[in-house]
């Protein structure tokens, strides 16, 4: 009976397959920043061990990791020292979210809030005094601007400009744009669609969709975080049951609801995670299997640096995107050293976090400027944030950057075949 | 996906072998389950450090021609043009080393011992004959509460060899910040502290302070420089005596730095890396590897026309060993256990020839894998996975990884 | 001192729990104590069973006696010794294989020897204790607890310490030095430099456990001792935070206890010859039926990586042929030599448990008093231990400090926190840093490495000291000669591997792997070292 049972002797608790060997030390941003934070594997695995002794062993502090996993990247062993951390303050951590916490948070509903004002908030917020009172009173750093609310939700335009020709493709796919593209960005879920239609797909949103809750669970808001994602779930599940995969543009949302809903939420995803993918990755995919083609224009010139978004290495999904991108003819590709930004979602944001968030990314912000691209691309919005903050240089999702590249007229051609 | 070569694993073999595929022009795919034994190194690459009867070893390449059939060097058609070849792909790599195969030199460890090797880093601290000391007088500087050089025990082994030692720490505002944690004082952090604050001329400040020309030599921690050796160098520079860096317990910076430099180095020569990842099936078409699977890209293909198995031994997970059996868990091939049931893998002395040690993948002549008894003519195996040698006790781990790498580099590209 | 006449009323043999508690009463009782051990405090089986604090269950079908003194010690433990004691409780499970109708013998027994055993609903049970078999079909609650014997043992010693006793470890007993029909004293040998000398005392006490026997024949005494191997299994961590038992008569691999970070599955019972008593090393046999037995407890013991293997060797009293030892009382056994032999001046305590050994010292601290006149009444039994004053409150500290305090109690005091030299951990496992090391160096009777794990589990988390050993080495005894340093980390290592082999796959090989190339590849620890030290006190 031993035989049978340690034939495998892989723990079902992961964190005792560390080694200690502590290369995940020497891959957290956050440890060599602040000497408060007990860094990766005293707060993973070494903690945990403890914690199953005594829950008193806990410590708020766990608070500081970014969750950007790069303690997993780099572990030879597989352990995910960064979910170790993230469920022990889901289950530990006795502190309540403030309220600044439950604004950043709650991104659908600041944007749901925010949009229909976006004439009078944008400026508003990037008024000296109503900084310095979120700075003061709300704890959100006067060094940050809010992302701009667009005029226009995405959902808005889609359902007036694009709804009515998408039945009119064979193929079709289910788009979950997430917060940005609906309340920041639209021009992301715009360029999504261009380019979907011209390889021949319809674009179609879900019956409901909710934020992943990246971010609540971030801010300690799990439970809500689950019954969003139990939503998204139910409206995914209908989609693929029409023969729709489910695709993004977002890392951080693909992987939240792929990885994270199971690992911390306990959300069942097993039926839906293999059809939710990231666009890049779906036309790298198509592409490969002859399924689609693309056509470029011959003027489009750009020298792109490609920046590995944390949650994009974690998913082990970076190839596809840059494939993608290097079919571009003209481009000059390169690859930024993969290396956290410091941002890490609405982590930055936080007055007490800011020092600290900008520490974190000064190595990429000098890796971008020895670089002197035209345009990072990235996948991940909160990069995309920090990165144009703190460089200057414009950020652009990858699908963005295909579909300003794209020769529209001959790939459709090439495509109707 | 389709590539001309996928390497599987991203150690010091494995990118030693992606690089070579890549400068001689071939599209390659690495595939690296986390980061990588470099990571516990000496900031020296030891090629063979003491032979099968236990003896140090000085001349390397003549040594290697006595060692037993089974070792990897036997499949390693010219030692020493693949070492040449293996040090000029660190320098292009931007890792400048010294030493050479008609000599080992010795290498100073964190206690105080020494060890035959064969290149090094430049700036470690090393020595040609290992009974004859080149200081008359050395300062030992550590950073205070820097807990990962014994700095007892150093000194011991120097004062044994006759030197006169004199131990003194220092510290600077930054570093005692990042003493406030109690366990994250380690080599990577001081690194990036002196980095990221500009540290280097207040560093050679305190040296200069504490030392004066009545030292012929300055030993300190090599904690300096996680992606270039820039900030290592222009510290030596600035300090008035001859100073030098000896390494510390993991994490070892300048292993970092290989492992970082070496990775860049593939990177910029279009190499496509999948990290973070690892190979859990094949797919095999009879006795020819067609594709492998890995744990993140869902049900993806990485296809190649050659294989290069690079994964490591059990602590790198390149071998697993359950309740009853060895394996290789990647691609089920063959694994040569020495015909050993468990109760006889490890012996009761820690310092025994431990028999696990030398298990391995079996190969061939020329380091194909077998699988099911059958040889596998698009797969090979390079570096630790390698059965037939014990590492630790010959000193030899990244010879074998580079040499091997490069060996079946040239089988491939022929 | 080698040549002075050193006079005590009393020597006890032996740094298990029973000697140190023996030395506690006696010097609470006012007698002047000297305590002497060959190697460490807690080698024997002290420091090598389940860490368990019986309620006495196990033996109330088979041995009503011991389970009366068990349940009894019990309570008086968590009284005295909180520091030691993690009131865990426990449970007695029934499985299909087992006879269910032994449950009712089983809690009418524990009733009458005082346990209060409890039927509860399987169910019940599963969720006061998620990792038990789900397969039982019945449960009873008992109060069982974990308990640290090498905290107890230490805190006892210090307790002797604060009332006068002197203690000596190191020190092995050669010789009993009779003047015709009386013990007189022991000649001591320092297990370190080889040196001899004389003490003298009005009484011996023989508190040496299995090695007790040996004791006795120095002076001529016959003890028929029967020495029962048990071997142990311990886990990464803990996988149950309650005592899991079998509901039957006790056999084979049947308990499986909490304890600290960790659990341990045990034990096997048999015979071994006394002279392998000083070797004991566990069998591929003994690990298969641990594990197998094990899981029929906690099934997820077949998921959990095992970090090392150990055996002790109980102390019993023959009396019959039972080859097991199974059978046999683990009540207590006070030899008044004078009577039973013939020889004044010598007793020996024996046989019982470690549970028990706070009564063991009594009754043999009584028989002391009694020929010494001594009319002064046991107090071990209020009178709490150095460190379990009061219960601490873990929540204001840091990682280390709960770790510290979890394993010193009050005496945490000593120990400096809170500033940055002091606070950094050289064990990262288990959180000891360089303030508990400087502590339990400078107070806790610390002469090497093994020493100092025993004192701090420094080396017994997960890498089994694959990085904080270094570190430790080079922070410990300064003043010490490197060399000696170097033999006592190598030394170390192979004493962290003995464990380690018997259950050397899966990720113990990996990390056996890693510790060697670090050792011996990167530090090259094994060229340096010079001795090899390996008589049994570093085991």
């Amino acid at each position: 009976m031993a035989t049978e049972t340690q034939t495998k002797n892989v723990s079902v608790n992961n964190f005792e397959q560390c080694l200690k060997c502590s290369i995940c030390t020497v891959y957290c941003p956050v440890s060599a920043v602040t000497p408060l934070y007990p860094g990766p594997k005293q707060a993973g695995p070494d903690g945990e061990r403890y914690r199953l002794k005594d829950k008193e062993f806990f410590n708020e502090a766990l608070k500081m990791c970014l969750n950007c996993k790069r303690c997993e990247v780099a572990c030879p062993n597989d352990v995910h020292i960064g979910d170790i951390i993230q469920a022990a303050r889901i289950k530990y951590s006795t502190q309540k979210p403030k309220l600044r916490d439950m604004m950043l948070a709650n991104t659908d509903f600041m944007g749901s809030m925010a949009s229909p004002f976006a004439p009078i908030v944008n400026p508003m917020l990037k008024l000296k005094p109503v900084k310095g009172i979120l700075h003061g009173v709300m704890g959100i750093d006067k060094h940050r601007t809010f992302p701009n609310y667009a005029h226009q939700k995405f959902e808005t335009w889609f359902k007036k400009e694009a709804a009515p020709q998408q039945d009119q493709y064979r193929k079709h796919v289910t788009y979950f744009h997430g917060c940005y593209a609906n309340y920041n960005y639209p021009q992301l879920g715009k360029d999504f669609v261009k380019v979907m239609n011209a390889v021949g797909y319809g674009v179609h949103l879900l019956e409901k969709e909710k934020c992943c809750g990246v971010a609540l669970i971030a801010n300690g808001l799990a439970e809500q975080a689950k019954r969003q994602g139990e939503v998204n779930m139910a409206s995914m599940r209908k989609a693929i049951a029409k023969g729709h995969p489910v695709l993004t543009t977002s890392s951080t949302c693909t992987f939240t609801m792929r990885d994270e809903y199971d690992h911390l939420l306990g959300i069942d995803n097993h039926d839906v995670r293999d059809s939710i993918s990231l666009v890049t990755r779906f036309l790298q995919q198509l592409i490969e299997k002859g399924e689609i083609k693309l056509a470029f224009r011959a003027d489009y010139r750009k020298r792109i640096a490609y920046h590995s978004a944390c949650h994009m290495e974690r998913m082990g999904w970076v190839p596809y995107s840059t494939r993608l991108l290097r079919m571009i003819p003209n481009i000059d590709f390169v690859m930024l050293e993969s290396q956290c930004c410091g941002i890490s979602g609405t982590y930055g944001f936080k007055k007490e976090n800011y020092e600290r968030s900008q520490a974190i990314g000064e190595g990429l912000f000098q890796n971008i400027k020895e670089v002197h691209p035209d345009c990072v691309a990235t996948e991940c919005e909160t990069c995309k944030w920090q990165i144009e903050m703190s460089t200057g240089v414009p950020v652009m999702n990858p699908i963005s950057i295909i579909a300003e590249a794209l020769d529209v007229e001959e790939t459709r051609k090439l495509n109707e075949k | 996906m389709k590539f001309d070569v996928i390497i599987i694993g991203g150690g010091l073999s494995g990118l030693t072998a992606s690089i070579a595929l890549a400068e001689a022009g071939k599209e390659v795919a690495l595939v690296s389950a986390g980061q990588n034994s470099l990571h516990f190194g000496s900031g020296s690459f030891d090629l063979l450090g003491f032979d099968e009867q236990g003896k140090a070893v000085s001349e390397p390449i003549a040594a290697i021609a006595q060692l037993s059939e089974k070792h990897p060097y036997k499949k390693v058609q010219d030692v020493e043009k693949l070492a040449q070849q293996a040090k000029q792909l660190l320098e292009k790599a931007k890792i400048a080393t010294f030493g050479d195969t008609t000599s080992n030199h010795w290498r100073i460890t964190p206690v105080g011992a020494l060890m035959p090797t064969w290149l090094s880093v430049e700036g470690m601290v090393t020595v040609q004959e290992p009974n004859q000391m080149p200081w008359r007088k050395v300062a030992l500087i550590n950073i205070q509460n820097y807990l990962d050089l014994p700095t007892k025990f150093l000194a011991a082994g120097l004062r044994e060899r006759g030197v006169e030692v004199d131990v003194k720490a220092f510290t600077l505002p930054e570093l005692q910040a990042l003493r406030q944690s109690p366990t994250e004082m380690r080599s990577t952090n001081i690194a990036k502290v002196i980095e990221q604050h500009n540290l280097i001329a207040s560093v050679a400040d305190e040296v200069n302070r504490l030392t004066s020309n009545d030292y012929d030599m300055v030993l300190l921690p090599a904690v300096l420089g996680i992606k270039s050796n820039a900030q290592a160098d222009q510290l030596l520079q600035l300090i008035k005596t001859p100073a030098n860096y000896v390494a510390t317990l993991p994490p070892s910076v300048s292993g970092v730095r290989i492992a970082t430099l070496l990775r860049k180095r593939f990177t910029e020569l279009g190499g496509t890396f999948f990290t973070g990842d690892q190979v859990v099936e094949g797919v095999w078409e009879g006795e020819t590897l067609k594709g492998v699977k890995t744990a993140k890209l869902d049900g993806t293909v990485l296809e190649a026309n050659h294989f290069i198995l690079a994964t490591g031994s059990f602590m790198s997970r390149g071998l697993a060993a359950d309740y009853t059996h060895v394996y290789e868990p990647a691609l089920g091939v063959d694994v040569d256990d020495l015909g050993l049931d468990r109760t006889n893998w490890a012996k009761i002395e820690v310092t025994d020839p431990q028999p696990y040690m030398e298990m391995g993948v079996k190969t061939d002549a020329n380091l194909h894998c077998e699988r099911a008894g059958k040889t596998i003519a698009n797969l090979y195996a390079v570096g630790s996975i390698l059965s037939g040698h014990n590492t630790i006790k010959r000193l030899d781990a990244a010879g074998v990884d580079m040499l091997t790498a490069l060996q079946v580099v040239h089988n491939i590209v022929k | 001192m080698n040549t002075q006449r050193k006079n005590y009323d009393v020597v006890v043999i032996g740094g298990g729990i029973t000697g140190a508690g023996t030395a506690r009463d006696c010097a609470m009782r006012g007698l002047k104590v000297l305590l002497v051990e060959r190697y460490d405090f807690s080698t024997g089986a002290t420091g090598r069973n389940h860490g368990l604090l019986h309620s006495g269950a196990r033996y109330a079908v088979t041995d009503p006696d011991s389970a009366t003194e068990c349940i009894q010690e019990n309570m008086i433990l968590r009284k005295i010794a909180r520091h030691c004691v993690e009131e865990t409780e426990g449970l007695f499970i029934t499985l299909p294989e087992d006879d269910l109708n032994y449950q009712a013998t089983f809690v009418q027994k524990c009733t009458e020897a005082g346990i209060r055993a409890e039927i509860i609903d399987p169910k019940l049970a599963k969720i006061m204790e998620p990792a038990v078999n789900p397969e039982i079909i019945g449960a009873v609650k008992i109060p069982d607890a974990s308990v640290d014997p090498f905290r107890l043992t230490m805190a006892n010693v210090l307790d002797a310490q604060l009332h006068g006793a002197e203690v000596l470890v190191y020190h092995e007993v050669v010789e009993l030095i009779i003047e015709q029909t009386r013990v007189v004293g022991v000649k001591l040998r320092n297990n370190h430099n080889g040196e001899t000398f004389n003490v003298y005392a009005s009484i011996t006490i023989n508190a040496a456990g299995i090695w007790g026997t040996l004791i006795a024949q120095m002076a001529g005494v016959k003890i028929n001792m029967f020495p029962a191997k048990g071997s142990l299994l311990i886990f990464g961590h803990r996988v149950n935070n309650m005592v899991i038992n079998r509901c039957r008569k006790p056999a084979n691999a049947d308990i499986l206890v909490p304890d600290d970070a960790v659990c341990v599955i045990g034990t096997t019972s048999d015979r071994v010859p006394i002279e392998e008593c000083d070797y004991m090393r566990v069998t591929p046999e003994e690990v298969e039926v641990l594990l197998t037995e094990g899981m029929k407890l906690a099934p997820s013991l077949g998921t959990t990586r095992i970090l090392r293997a150990y055996a002790g060797v109980r102390p019993l009293v023959a009396s019959d042929d039972d080859p097991t030892g199974r059978s046999i009382s683990r009540g207590i056994v006070t030899l008044d030599h004078e009577k039973r032999d013939g020889l004044a001046g010598f007793a020996t305590i024996t046989g019982g448990k470690m549970m028990t050994y706070r009564l063991m010292a009594e009754q043999v601290t009584d028989l002391a008093c009694q020929k010494l006149g001594v009319t002064k009444t046991c107090q071990t039994a209020t009178t709490p231990l150095p460190g379990s004053e009061k219960k601490p409150e873990l929540k204001k500290y840091s990682f280390a400090q709960k770790a510290s305090e979890g394993r010193h109690g009050t005496l945490d005091a000593n120990v400096k926190h809170g500033d940055v030299s002091n606070d950094a951990l050289v064990c990262e496992c288990e959180g000891v840093s360089v303030g508990e090391v400087r502590y339990a160096v400078t107070k806790l009777h610390v002469h090497n490495l093994i020493n100092l794990r025993r004192r701090t589990r420094v080396g017994m988390g997960t890498c089994q000291g694959e990085l904080c050993a270094c570190r430790t080495a080079g922070v410990m005894g300064e003043e010490d000669g490197a060399q000696r340093a170097i033999n006592d980390l190598a030394g170390f290592m192979n004493e962290r591997w003995k464990g380690m082999q018997p259950v050397a796959w899966g990720d113990n090989l990996a990390e056996a792997q890693l510790t060697a190339t670090i050792y011996q590849g990167l530090l090259g620890v094994d060229k340096l070292a010079k001795e090899r030290r390996l008589e049994y006190y570093e085991i």
